[in-house]
């Protein structure tokens, strides 16, 4: 245990912690943050991502000890339900998911994406969303969603 | 507002007009369920004792109340599912809840608006039925009354009318309109939605640790398993409130998840041996032997009779493997459990009869169980939602306060009731005209509620098979055969199973449809064409027709019309069915049709669907766009089912735990999908949930019987399982076998020690000849560090970290340079001293002299022998300056006290002065001296690498004795029990190692062309940071002074194999093994996934795949990186706890056939597997 530094959507806190602690626990516990989800542990099915400095990074088996010092934005980090973050705006537009799980991921793979390629062809989208899994099979609204992403972001 | 939070809370309220129906026991006035309520303020509450599952079935209710009451649909909220606020209407199962418990809640509404335009019509003093009604404003000619002026401040109460007259289709304004779903824009924003999103004031977590027997809820084993809970092995850990053991339920309920979670993970448990399930491995066998009971569903003329008179017998066994319901978020549930009252925050698909599970379990009356139903990950029938809400309710009482429990993905994954397999047989056959003249059709469905989870493991509910009648759905063809004959044969689960989307009769229509398109091939007639001749429900007729125009079927007797190129064969297969719901002989839901088209891949076996084609009655729709998106949702969901998905099991338990056991359907791979809404809004609303769903799998059978003439009647339908029916009936050739390099027999390890036991006489021999007992040196009390310049300090720090001193000197947890880790040898542990200045533990006494002949010739102040594990062979070169420094920088530290434990070794090793023996053989001492011939930079890395840097310490094999095979240097070693690779030429990295690329990864801890840095060479790397570029440039430039230069050809080529093994690796023909890569690994692994936070190690350049042996490969599988040499890298998860051997056996084989395909296959993997995991690499890890 050691005092570790953590900055998530633009606010800084320090913390007592172990620094093999998965970051996606400390997000939910100690930030009170819903957005990045549990669904694997492992890496797999993306439920948990988050944007560390701008790439996306699977926050249920990250180390918080990784971190430290870096930029963390979560799915509230990018916008609001009054002032949602294009990429949020597309996918309720859209209506790009059934239960909504594994909408954290959808979304923040999708912000990651239009981060580094703004104009991203739909083959790169697919690609892109490849590691995502969705159970309900709203995968083609969540394409049109993230379609529409591209074209919101390019109005900008 | 403050949330009301019962139905007295609502009834209470002035100014509003409420809608109730008597309890169906009721006891009084009040005691009643309410619908609808009417506010004065012009808000309107509507209630349903379903649940949203994902579905948007709250859009769809709000649609609803808002037309019937006349009101704008943004006034209408819905309240859903709750134990204490909504009406009992069971379990939300079977599509119901447009089509059955929506009624009562359409006549509620009805009710309030006869009411209220009778008031308005007093009041305005004209007839009711001239009046008209916008948004809750009623308006005759100029003038107006708002439904609030009409309620005012009274209170009404009024008991549902189900006769009050519903809108004339033609009228409605709301429902069949597009309405945007209510509830994603909390979803999208991260607002408080889900179960798991629920904290409550001095909430603690809790994590269950469940019996081996995952995924079995049936035997006397049941409950009674567990031998010893031993508390001892998490003593160490922090926040542990409480363990709770009940039977052989376990909970532990932390102050914080990862205190908790890590706990479950090391708590030490031993179980009584598990009795072997059925051989699952054979579903047929295993569902026939299970014991049933027939039940016959229907008989129509005398299928005895008719099939022994048949011109064409057509006996058909249909088989469905075991289904997860896969939820993408594991189950969680808060429980608040006081003396005289439970609060359950839960996910539950059936609030009222999880409370009545709770209340058995928890011994307490249903009237103190409040549930507050929230979302959770969309469940599509029974998973573990409400078993998790028990464990909850047993460690909140156990501690008194609120507790979160959250289950993991490999408990929620081998514990959830499977969707079940299934078998279906039918006798049957043609008559000589080609008509169906006989079907006789029988079932086995071994499901059934699946008993809360709690409740088995505690003992409150006995562990007893259980039948479920639940096995009929459209057990009855669709189609008026000549004689048929249905049998349900009931039977209770063999493993935990319960209803899952297109509850048996998903599998039913499998059967039904392939049959009939089997028929139709043997009649001789179009398969549509076949099944018009007996279809005789005008709106499935309707339909069919209506599919065939869609996709411009072309009528055709015989497989193979469509034709395809190459190894391609492309079909087209239809498919009809409807999902009949309920108590038998049940309801039908929507309508369902599927046209498939697939191209058959005859050389890998796999199956491309080129497009889907879905038509659907389902009545009037209430929400268009909400049905849509649920056809589309059924559609992926079961083509992922068909195509892929299956259940593993090993001799007592589930196998599969993770998705890349489990793969599911991915982005890549979703084809077009049309979907056809028939127009029907004149007939009642049908349950749209499953329907798309049913004809799935048959209609895929038949595409690829179209394509192919080959019939397949056992799901999943994989690339093997097709390759090898294609190879069976002739379509395909079977490969001959390739010709594998014979499987590498690996070398033995030669570690530090593994080869000491053999020359220990002779050492015994040496040593009692050898030089005498060294004599102690003086003792100091303790040096002025600040003899010591900063700089001269700095310096030794720096030497320290490139000797990797704190690496050894640094118990886990413990201290920097405090001693105490334990190094594990074949000859017992060896424990690292304290090399902190405290006087009495560590070398606080030692002077410099002292320390000299330490690193110079493993001698301790004392005049013991230290083992040369200490590797003071190489420390023997530094100069005596940097030696100083080291001095100065230890002496300089905080002294910790801390003793050093004695070793653990057994003789004769635990006789220090042999090592005397080792030293007269092995060591040189002295400083490095310089090869003039060299250049500086060479020198200056050999300085580095030979002395401190110590590399061939675990780079080159050893005698037996221990030592440094002299003949050998850098032909690769052992460290810690991970190999350490050759850094000669013998090498096996397939580019070789470059100056600038020993350099990144030296700087960095990963060079893209060869990996990263892992096991014990992390905290090597880790060290290295402390030194200048200059050094590592030297070290890099040194070691590879004697490797071949790279060149810019060979590098190229070998990126480009590299490419094509990548490519390659992603099909979907790539065998159990590469379905786990794909699922598990090739997100962090594959060149072509999406960026991630930390580096993307390219297996293709991994020298740990080329090696003789595996055993760095399954060690990092196994554990994981959960400590990289450098934060940049990121971290990898231990896959360990979650594949089984025979899962990573089949991994590693895929990895090695793909990525070192030229090297032979690894032997005997399965031991080296079960010997690794038995294996700690270090006692610190």
């Amino acid at each position: 245990m050691r005092p570790v530094t953590l900055c998530v959507n633009g606010s800084e806190q320090v913390l007592v912690l172990a620094d093999d602690t998965p970051l996606l626990f400390i997000l939910r516990n100690d930030f009170g943050l819903n957005g990045p989800k549990y669904g694997c542990g492992l890496g797999e099915c993306g439920a948990c991502t988050v944007l560390v400095d701008g790439v996306a990074a699977r926050a249920c088996c990250l180390p918080v000890g990784l971190v430290e010092g870096r930029e963390i934005t979560t799915l509230e980090g990018l916008g609001t339900a009054e002032n949602p973050h294009p990429v949020q705006a597309a996918f309720i537009a859209e209506e790009g998911a059934q239960c909504g799980y594994c909408l954290n991921g959808m979304i923040m793979t999708v912000a990651a994406l239009l981060a580094r390629d703004s104009q991203p062809s739909d083959n790169a989208i697919t690609e892109a969303l490849r590691y995502n899994l969705c159970r309900c099979g709203a995968h083609v609204e969540i394409l049109r969603a993230a379609k529409r992403a591209v074209q919101m972001t390019a109005q900008r | 507002m403050t949330e009301k939070r019962s139905t007295a809370d609502y009834l209470a309220a002035g100014s509003q007009l409420v809608v109730v129906r008597d309890k169906a026991n009721a006891t009084g006035a009040d005691d009643v369920e309410i619908f609808v309520i009417v506010s004065a303020d012009g808000r309107v509450t509507a209630f349903n004792g379903h649940v949203d599952l994902g579905t948007g079935i709250g859009t769809a209710l709000g649609q609803i109340v808002a037309e019937e009451l006349d009101v704008a649909f943004p006034r209408v909220t819905v309240v859903l599912g709750d134990t204490e606020r909504t009406p009992n209407q069971g379990p939300t199962i079977a599509s119901e809840t447009i089509q059955v418990s929506a009624k009562p809640l359409a006549r509620a509404a009805a009710t309030a608006r006869a009411v209220l335009l009778a008031r308005a019509a007093e009041r305005l003093d004209i007839a009711a039925g001239d009046l008209t009604v916008t948004d809750g404003v009623v308006t005759a000619g100029a003038r107006t009354v708002t439904y609030g002026e009409l309620i005012g401040q009274e209170r009404i109460v009024l008991r549902i009318d189900m006769a009050a007259p519903l809108k004339p289709v033609s009228e409605y304004r709301v429902v069949g309109q597009k309405a945007a779903r209510v509830d994603l824009p909390a979803k999208a924003t991260g607002g408080l939605v889900y179960v798991h999103d629920v904290r409550v004031p001095d909430m603690l977590h809790g994590r269950v640790v469940r019996p081996p027997y995952a995924g079995v809820d049936v035997g006397d084993f049941v409950g009674t398993s567990l031998i010893d809970v031993d508390q001892s092995s998490i003593a160490d850990l922090p926040g542990i409130v409480a363990v709770v053991v009940i039977g052989d339920f376990i909970g532990i309920v932390a102050e914080r998840e990862e205190q908790a979670a890590r706990a479950a993970e090391r708590l030490r448990v031993t179980w009584k041996p598990i009795p072997h399930l059925r051989d699952l491995t054979d579903i047929p066998t295993a569902l026939r032997e299970n014991p049933s009971t027939p039940r016959e569903l229907v008989h129509r003329g005398d299928v005895e009779v008719t099939r022994a008179g048949v011109a064409q017998p057509m006996d058909r066994t249909y088989v469905w493997p075991y289904h997860l319901h896969g939820s993408i978020g594991p189950s969680c549930s808060v429980a608040d459990c006081q003396p005289d009252r439970l609060t359950l925050w839960s996910g539950t698909q059936n609030p009222h009869m999880l409370r009545a599970d709770l209340a058995k379990l928890m011994a307490m009356p249903e009237a103190r169980i409040e549930i507050i139903r929230l979302q959770a990950a969309g469940c599509y029938g029974r998973n573990c939602a409400d078993d998790v809400g028990g464990d909850a309710a047993l460690l909140s009482r156990a501690v008194g306060r609120p507790v979160r429990v959250q289950l993991t993905r490999e408990q929620e994954t081998a514990w959830e009731p499977k969707g079940t397999a299934q078998l279906m047989e039918v006798r049957g056959g043609l008559d000589a005209t080609g008509d169906v003249a006989s079907y006789d059709f029988s079932v086995r469905y071994p499901s059934n509620g699946a008993p809360l989870l709690a409740s088995l493991l505690t003992g409150v509910v006995p562990p007893v098979p259980m039948v479920f009648t639940m096995g009929d759905r459209t057990a009855i063809p669709p189609y008026s055969y000549g004689a048929l004959r249905a049998t349900a044969h009931d039977m209770a689960p063999i493993v935990r199973a319960s209803w899952l989307r297109g509850v048996s009769s998903m599998p039913n229509s499998f059967a039904h449809e392939s049959w009939i398109d089997e028929a139709a091939a043997a009649a001789g007639v179009d398969p549509i064409a076949y099944r018009l001749r007996y279809l005789e429900d005008p709106r499935a007729v309707d339909l069919v027709r209506a599919m065939a125009d869609r996709v411009d079927w072309v009528p055709h007797t015989a497989p193979g019309t469509l034709g395809g190129e190459g190894d391609i064969l492309r079909g087209r297969g239809f498919a009809y069915a409807v999902y009949v719901h309920g108590q038998f002989p049940g309801v039908p839901a929507a309508w369902s049709a599927w046209v498939a088209d697939v191209e058959v891949n005859t050389a890998t076996g796999d199956v491309a669907l080129t497009k889907i084609t879905v038509g659907q009655d389902s009545g009037l729709m209430i929400n268009p766009a909400g049905v849509q998106h649920q056809i589309h949702g059924n559609v992926i969901q079961s083509i992922s089912r068909v195509l892929k998905e299956e259940v593993t099991f090993n001799q007592i338990a589930v196998e599969t735990k993770e998705w890349g056991g489990y793969p599911m359907i991915t982005f890549p791979e979703i084809p077009p999908i049309d979907v056809l809404m028939m127009d029907k809004p004149e007939e009642p609303p049908l349950g749209v949930g499953e329907s798309a769903s049913v004809p799935s799998a048959a209609a895929i059978a038949n595409a690829i019987y179209d394509a192919t003439g080959v019939r397949f009647r056992e799901l999943p339908f994989t690339p093997e399982r097709v390759l090898a029916g294609l190879q069976a009936a002739g379509v395909a050739q079977a490969k001959p076998p390739a010709a594998l390099a014979a499987p590498a027999k690996p070398a033995k390890p030669r570690g530090f020690w593994a080869g000491l036991g053999i020359g220990l006489a002779g050492l015994v021999g040496i040593g009692t000849l050898a030089l005498p007992i060294r004599s102690a040196i003086a003792p100091i009390s303790g040096i002025d560090p600040t003899l010591y310049s900063a700089s001269t300090i700095a310096k030794g720090k720096t030497l320290a970290a490139l000797g990797d001193c704190a690496v050894c000197h640094t118990a886990e947890g413990g201290q920097p340079m405090a001693g105490g880790l334990g190094l594990e040898t074949p000859f017992g542990t060896v424990f690292s001293t304290n090399l902190t200045p405290d006087v009495k533990t560590g070398i606080g006494a030692w002077s410099f002299d002292a320390f000299r002949r330490a690193m110079r010739e493993g001698i301790g102040r004392d005049g013991r022998h230290l083992y040369p594990v200490f590797p003071y062979d190489h420390f023997t070169k530094t100069t005596d300056a940097d030696l100083e420094a080291i001095y100065a920088y230890l002496m300089a530290q905080t002294p910790v006290g801390s003793a050093t434990s004695a070793n653990k070794l057994a003789f004769p090793m635990n006789m220090r002065p042999l090592m005397a023996g080792w030293n007269a053989l092995y060591l040189k001492t002295g400083a490095f001296q310089p090869d003039t011939a060299r250049s500086e930079i060479w020198n200056r890395g050999a300085y580095l690498v030979e002395g401190l840097g110590h590399c061939s310490s675990c780079h080159t094999p050893r005698n037996a004795l221990g030592a440094e095979l002299a003949s050998q240097r850098y032909a690769g070693g052992v460290a810690e029990g991970w190999e350490a690779p050759a850094l000669s030429t013998l090498s096996r990295a397939p580019i070789p190692w470059s100056e600038g690329e020993l350099f990144t990864y030296l700087r960095t801890g990963f060079s893209p062309l060869h990996g990263p840095a892992a096991g014990p060479m992390a905290p090597v790397i880790h060290e290295l940071q402390a030194l200048p570029d200059e050094d590592l440039r030297a070290m890099a430039h040194y070691l590879a002074s004697d490797l071949p230069p790279v060149t810019p050809e060979a590098e190229k080529a070998a990126i480009a194999t590299a490419d094509a093994r990548n490519a390659t690796a992603l099909l979907p023909s790539a065998g159990p093994g590469g379905r786990i890569f794909q699922g598990a690994c090739a997100v962090c692994h594959a060149p072509t996934a999406p960026p991630l936070f930390g580096v993307k190690p390219n297996l293709a350049f991994n020298s740990n795949l080329h090696s003789d042996r595996p055993d760095n490969l399954i060690r990092t599988i196994l554990r994981g990186v959960p400590k990289p040499a450098i934060a940049d890298l990121g971290s990898m998860p231990a896959f360990g706890p979650v594949l089984s051997d025979s899962q990573i056996a089949d991994l590693v084989r895929f990895l090695r056939r793909q990525y070192a395909p030229g090297r032979p296959e690894w032997a005997d993997l399965d031991k080296t597997i079960s010997r690794l995991r038995e294996t700690s690499t270090h006692i610190s890890q």
